[in-house]
């Protein structure tokens, strides 16, 4: 029998980090219980995967972790009965893993162009692990200048924060960590919406790729802003999550008009979703 | 030698030179030699379904006790099938007659797993060699279509479905012309017909006397190998049946120049005239779903975990475009919100979006979704006013 794409493989929790204020996300990561499984496992930065509990189901995340990384991590917002379930549980646990699906931010268009990340909220994880995949000594001089806009709305909420600490300090990196309101906090530095920081930072649009992930409001604002900067609609990349339950193209439910998310996306070019209804 | 010594042994009763082991070929066309039509009378039909009983599950249509209508069951001898009358669909109906079911269940276990011994999960059984008896031309062709669909073949970036994969492989379609279609058929105007014989293996046509049987693959031929070759005059009778049956259907859609309105109203960009159509058009709708879930090309699923007293299944189970929570998100977003944004996601599927996805139309025009919807709305009525109200 062909392997079954609907079987998931089974992972072990090896850490789990409460990642904000609100205790609402968590990272966990994640170690192959079988050797062979880790060493069938490639990703590219961008993809996702399903994760699975037995009994309750399973959902799909995006892999905030880079390739390179030794273990395989998700953050998760505890806000349905999977998530809550996930939660739940702690290191040593043996839950189940399968993908690594759809496509990935566009990395071929991306080699020798400068690179603009626009991000809000807790979807930073799959431009983390974009982000730390660049960074990687052998792929930085791939690129040109590298510059990220992330916001929370708070600092409590920010992921990552020691890491981002860090990454500040980095001379090849531009890295603008924001807040809608700072409330007498030292760190980060900026305070303002994404897409009106976005317009400070200015990146350079010549030569450059824009990847965009976040809710749909900062999404919304944010496209008039990189149109402002130069941006042409097929150098501008979101990565979009709709609702899915198999992950390979076949129960319909991520559908936008013809194409899903998950075997089409989840990364699309605006010039491609300016041809599709506004579905996602 | 031995292996034909043995399955003499297990066709029991069979006639010399008989059918040998008529199901689980290869579905690959018919060659010439194989592929002369064949007639089957009553008996000659009987003797065949019940060879193949005592080989294989034999679904065919039976009157139900509790309706009266005819729906697929599993059959234990010829005397339970109702042949008679079959080919007159508007009296038989459509509703009843669903092979969709018999190889895409409406649940389907993934594997079996147990809580306490996480990683560990089961697969089914393989399941088992089946042959479909009175399968319509139409959905004959919306098989075809889920053949492409599920198997990933037209599409390289999708895997193959192996569950869907694994019932197909297994089963044998014989079709029966629709020799007097109903009045909400229209599978002429989207490409089929009702002597159509794609995506079944062997057509029958009812003769009165008898039946003719045609072969479309090897499958289909290995059925009838061994039955007298039909004459000129069988094949001349058949020939005016299928001509009067395809007069019937009058409706006509230009689908080439449906799918270019339709594929216009494609931007993203705010609601534009067109949702305007759209609203008006599924004002009726309720988004029920039952068109989806007797449509013989929806497809969607839903997957789900079950567990009792430890004993646990991922399961797979029909869902609906038309239904809310498809396509609302874990946050509470919904892409779809809006009724009639669901009830335009039926109609691209159908005439646009499946087209892009695997080259086919996903509506296979045999009528059954105007024939169940609660309010009336009739599929070719709405595809007339977008033809009339949507710009080419």
């Amino acid at each position: 029998m062909t392997a079954n794409p609907y079987r998931p493989i089974p992972v072990r929790i090896e850490q789990v980090t409460i990642e904000n204020e609100a205790r609402d996300l968590k990272s966990f990561e994640l170690s192959f219980v079988n050797e062979e499984h880790r060493k069938g496992w490639h990703f590219v930065p961008g993809q996702f995967a399903f994760l699975s509990i037995a009994g309750v189901g399973e959902a799909p995340f995006g892999i905030a972790s880079a390739p390179s990384e030794p273990l395989l991590r998700f953050t998760v917002k505890r806000i349905g009965t999977f998530t809550t379930a996930l939660h739940e549980l702690d290191r040593g646990s043996i839950i189940g893993l399968r993908g690594p699906y759809g496509n990935s931010y566009p990395w071929d268009l991306m080699t020798g162009r400068d690179v603009v990340i626009v991000s809000g909220g807790f979807s930073f994880t799959t431009l983390r692990a974009t982000l730390v995949h660049i960074l990687q000594p052998e792929n930085r001089p791939g690129f040109g200048d590298v510059t990220v806009i992330y916001g929370a709305r708070s600092p409590g909420e920010l992921l990552y924060k020691e890491e981002l600490k860090e990454l500040e300090k980095r001379p090849d990196l531009r890295l603008v960590i924001c807040v809608d309101r700072l409330n007498g906090a030292d760190w980060p530095k900026t305070e303002g919406l994404v897409p009106n920081v976005l317009r400070q930072v200015a990146p350079a649009a010549t030569n450059a790729v824009a990847l965009v992930c976040g809710p749909p409001v900062m999404i919304r604002f944010t496209h008039p802003v990189l149109k402002e900067l130069g941006f042409s609609p097929d150098r501008v990349f979101l990565s979009l999550e709709n609702r899915m339950k198999c992950g390979i193209g076949k129960c319909g439910h991520c559908n936008i008009g013809p194409k899903f998310v998950c075997k089409d996306g989840p990364v699309f070019s605006y010039q491609e979703l300016l041809t599709l209804p506004q579905e996602y | 030698m031995k292996a034909k010594g043995e399955r003499r042994k297990t066709a029991g009763g069979m006639r010399k030179g008989s059918r040998r082991s008529a199901v689980g070929g290869q579905r690959k066309a018919v060659s010439s030699e194989r592929s002369a039509p064949r007639i089957l009378t009553r008996a000659e039909f009987d003797r065949l379904i019940d060879e193949l009983v005592a080989k294989c599950a034999v679904y065919a249509p039976v009157a139900v006790e509790e309706t009266g209508k005819l729906e697929f069951r599993r059959i234990g001898s010829s005397s339970e099938v109702k042949l008679e009358g079959l080919a007159d669909v508007g009296v038989v109906g459509q509703l009843g007659l669903r092979p969709k079911e018999l190889l895409f269940p409406q649940c389907e276990v993934l594997f079996h797993f147990s809580p306490s011994e996480p990683g560990r999960m089961v697969e089914p059984e393989p399941p088992q060699e089946q042959v479909l008896f009175g399968v319509r031309p139409c959905d004959g062709a919306a098989v075809a279509f889920l053949d492409r669909f599920f198997s990933g073949r037209s599409d390289s970036s999708a895997p193959s479905d192996i569950y869907y994969r694994a019932r197909r492989e297994r089963t044998t379609l014989v079709g029966l012309a629709c020799n007097r279609p109903a009045d909400t058929c229209f599978c002429r105007a989207v490409g089929g017909s009702p002597s159509g014989t794609t995506g079944l293996d062997l057509l029958l046509t009812d003769l009165s006397d008898g039946f003719l049987a045609e072969p479309v693959t090897e499958k289909g031929a290995a059925l009838v190998a061994d039955m007298p070759v039909a004459s000129q005059a069988d094949m001349e009778k058949k020939q005016r049946l299928a001509e009067n049956a395809g007069q019937a259907i009058t409706t006509t859609i230009d689908t080439a120049s449906l799918k270019r309105r339709l594929d216009r109203t494609l931007v993203s960009e705010g609601s534009g005239p067109a949702d305007a159509v759209w609203q008006a058009l599924s004002l009726p709708c309720v988004n029920c779903g039952v068109c989806t879930f007797l449509c013989p090309t929806c497809r969607c699923f839903d997957v789900t975990d079950e567990e009792f007293r430890g004993r646990g299944r991922r399961m797979r189970v029909w869902d609906s475009c038309q239904f809310t929570l498809y396509s609302r998100h874990a946050s509470g977003h919904n892409p779809r919100a809006t009724p009639h944004s669901r009830f335009r996601n039926r109609v691209m599927d159908k005439f646009s979006y499946t087209v892009a996805m695997v080259g086919e139309l996903s509506c296979v025009g045999c009528g059954r979704c105007i024939s169940a919807c609660p309010n009336g709305i009739d599929i070719r009525e709405t595809v007339e006013t977008l033809l009339k109200m949507l710009p080419e």
